[in-house]
């Protein structure tokens, strides 16, 4: 009995260090965040000394008025185009790269290298792609796929600037998934595509029946970050757009950003109202991936 | 009796002494002046420190974060004596109660005999001052061109007026290609237009403090300048960039001809085209009809949570004393904001290379630095609103017109009282 009472407190200071942490860092933020949204504390009262006043559901009244947060929240839903996109293509790559082959590690390494790819220097580079006088432009004049006179910046026009924004979006976080794919293809047991192979089933057969399932854990794993990553999304359409033209690339978080860290007359209230908001969505949206990833017989992935 | 009465004088002396000569160390916060300018900033250090035995400066230069990182550090307790601003964050931080009244700290016949009386006013909030002037930087301050492009275009005379240079505009693009120059049309975190309206001589406020920027004659001159970004006659980019990056990249690649700011625009070129350098003019820049300058200017701030505010004062009063200002301008093309640099040596030297000409054309007009218009409380949504409202006019979404009116409604339902 008293070595059953030490082994239990054993096993509580053992994760002591990181229930600590995660109270810390990722639940009191969290809760307080969350109470934030319901007041109002702003520079002058945090100039004052004074702490945040309860005003109920007023910042979130304040979010349904203000066309600016409509407009942020609405590109950031839309910017989960993005999700399904980025997981087809990152898995099809995963799967081409899973493949002993004398290039294939320098074919992983190249596709990783936008991960780890600085947002400064991402912007620069794009910035070159997209201007009037900029590649890409030149590429479709030479391809005669952009009449003569009629190049544009991508970055300038509100038609084209939040697909523009997106594709940067796609490429940087292309080789993360493509990582995670491919230690998923990896942990798939060799004898069942072995075993498939002998009967006969072709690549394709092999890829639907076998590899799809198996990865499905992986698949709803990179689905859910790849849902909340989209619609946090801030660096790229800050650095390449701030947020326009005519606010087409100004996001939820760039709303929350603006509002929490604008100079002095900063709106922690506000801001954490709007931060909640998409909180919420985030949350709906992780349950929706919950259920369409769910197995035919109704069990979880 | 007398004794312990004695004792007690005696300790309270000695307490009052070893108080008194208590070692007090600032902290010192500056905005993007590192690493290019320690040297300045370090030796001025040290002259401060040898002037003031007891005062030890812990010099910080802050980047992106320095307003999250003030904020963050005044919940810490830890806050900065003495924090770099300019003169919108200055009136932000003051208006929010995050400053210290630079009037109570320094006499203000001191200042007044020190400063020029708009460099005062440009740090003034609510009647009261906010920050030591320091270095600054004028819009108009000069104009510098390519003189290959002008003859090109056939233009014989300079524009010497906001209109000619609109004019000059469509000309130099029609018969060059090449911009004629990049105006600021929606830089982030301020208002440009408004400087364009207050050189025109047209209102930011009425009289009881309402934004009053859209009557006919606003409309019309944002209308000229929507006439040549529809024409294709200012780069796009314009509307997205930082005028002054796209400026002085275009101009060193021979895509725009004439630049009209600081001399700060020349020591880019030099690095970038050297040979463009070499030939670049330089004269006095074209003024719209107020036939006023704009410019903006730095300033040293002490927050009210500073725990030494005496010697934060002095600290800030030294960096920004004539001689400091005049030495820093020797090292980098800035206008200084004292009185007594009207009449320094250092701007009257003249000569043909460029940077040592427009400093001799800028250096001692420092009692033009003026932005135009007070920051209004809440400045940020406010500036943000009619930024978005001037891309609506350029973009061909509002007439100019509406985009000023429904800035001006924005604002006056949302200036904080």
């Amino acid at each position: 009995m008293r070595a059953s009472w030490r082994d239990t407190l054993l096993s509580y200071a053992f994760l002591a260090p990181a229930i600590i942490l995660l109270g810390l860092f990722t639940f009191y933020p969290l809760a307080y965040g969350t109470f934030l949204g319901f007041t109002q504390y702003d520079g002058a009262r945090f100039a004052q000394g004074l702490g945040p006043k309860w005003v109920g559901l007023d910042n979130f009244r304040a979010l349904i008025a203000d066309p600016l947060f409509l407009t942020s929240l609405w590109n950031s839903v839309r910017y989960l185009l993005v999700v399904p996109l980025l997981q087809l293509a990152s898995l099809a790559v995963a799967v081409l790269v899973n493949r002993e082959l004398p290039a294939m590690p320098f074919f992983r390494a190249a596709y990783y290298v936008p991960v780890i790819t600085t947002i400064t220097a991402t912007a620069v580079m794009w910035d070159w792609i997209y201007n009037k006088e900029g590649t890409l432009n030149w590429v479709l004049s030479g391809l005669h796929l952009l009449p003569q006179g009629a190049a544009f910046g991508w970055l300038n026009n509100e038609q084209t600037a939040f697909w523009a924004v997106m594709l940067v979006t796609f490429w940087r976080g292309f080789g993360y998934y493509m990582v995670l794919y491919l230690a998923g293809l990896q942990s798939i047991p060799a004898e069942l595509e072995e075993a498939a192979r002998l009967d006969g089933a072709s690549s394709w057969q092999r890829f639907w029946r076998i590899t799809v399932p198996m990865m499905r854990p992986t698949i709803l794993l990179c689905s859910l970050l790849s849902t909340i990553a989209a619609l946090r999304v801030l660096e790229e359409p800050l650095v390449l757009t701030q947020g326009g033209p005519l606010n087409s690339t100004y996001t939820a978080l760039m709303y929350v950003y603006s509002k929490a860290f604008q100079g002095f007359n900063f709106d922690y209230g506000l801001a954490s109202a709007a931060g909640l908001v998409v909180a919420v969505v985030a949350l709906l949206l992780s349950l929706a991936n919950f259920r369409l990833f769910r197995d035919s017989t109704g069990e979880q992935a | 009796m007398k004794t312990p009465r004695l004792i007690a004088l005696g300790l309270t002396l000695a307490l009052g002494t070893a108080a008194a000569q208590q070692p007090v160390e600032l902290q010192f916060w500056t905005w993007y002046l590192s690493p290019k300018f320690d040297n300045y900033i370090k030796s001025t250090i040290d002259a401060f420190q040898k002037a003031n035995p007891g005062i030890t400066v812990k010099w910080f230069d802050k980047q992106d974060s320095m307003v999250q990182d003030f904020i963050s550090s005044v919940n810490l307790g830890g806050a900065p004596d003495v924090i770099n601003l300019n003169i919108d964050e200055t009136a932000k931080a003051a208006q929010n109660g995050f400053l210290r009244d630079v009037g109570s700290l320094t006499p203000m016949a001191t200042l007044t005999a020190t400063y020029y009386p708009q460099s005062i006013k440009n740090f003034s909030t609510g009647g009261k001052v906010y920050g030591y002037p320091w270095y600054g930087w004028l819009n108009e301050g000069v104009m510098l061109y390519n003189p290959d492009l002008f003859k090109k275009a056939g233009v014989t005379r300079v524009p010497r007026t906001t209109s000619e240079l609109l004019t000059l505009a469509k000309t130099v693009k029609d018969k060059t290609g090449a911009y004629a120059w990049v105006p600021a049309l929606k830089d982030p975190n301020t208002a440009s237009f408004l400087g364009y309206f207050y050189a025109e001589g047209l209102p930011i406020y009425d009289a009881s403090g309402k934004a009053a920027f859209n009557t006919a004659q606003h409309a019309a001159l944002l209308q000229q300048y929507v006439n040549l970004y529809k024409g294709g006659y200012i780069p796009e980019d314009a509307i997205r960039r930082e005028a002054f990056q796209v400026a002085t990249e275009l101009y060193a690649q021979n895509r725009v001809a004439l630049i009209v700011g600081g001399p700060q625009a020349l020591t880019r070129i030099k690095d970038a085209n050297p040979g463009l350098y070499g030939k670049t003019q330089v004269t006095e820049a074209p003024l719209g009809k107020a036939g006023v300058q704009t410019g903006g200017s730095m300033d040293l701030v002490v927050p009210t949570a500073s725990k030494h505010p005496a010697e934060a004062a002095k600290l800030a009063a030294f960096f920004t004393n004539n001689a400091n200002q005049i030495a820093f301008a020797k090292v980098v093309p800035v206008v200084p904001t004292t009185r007594a640099a009207q009449t320094d040596a250092l701007f009257k030297a003249g000569g043909t290379d460029p940077i040592a000409k427009a400093t001799g054309l800028v250096g001692a007009s420092g009692r033009y630095i003026n932005p135009g218009y007070a920051a209004p409380t809440n400045s940020d949504d406010l500036y943000k609103n009619l930024n978005d409202n001037i891309e609506a006019a350029l973009l061909g979404k509002k007439t100019a017109q509406v985009a000023l009116n429904d800035a001006v409604a924005y604002w006056n339902a949302n200036m904080k009282k």
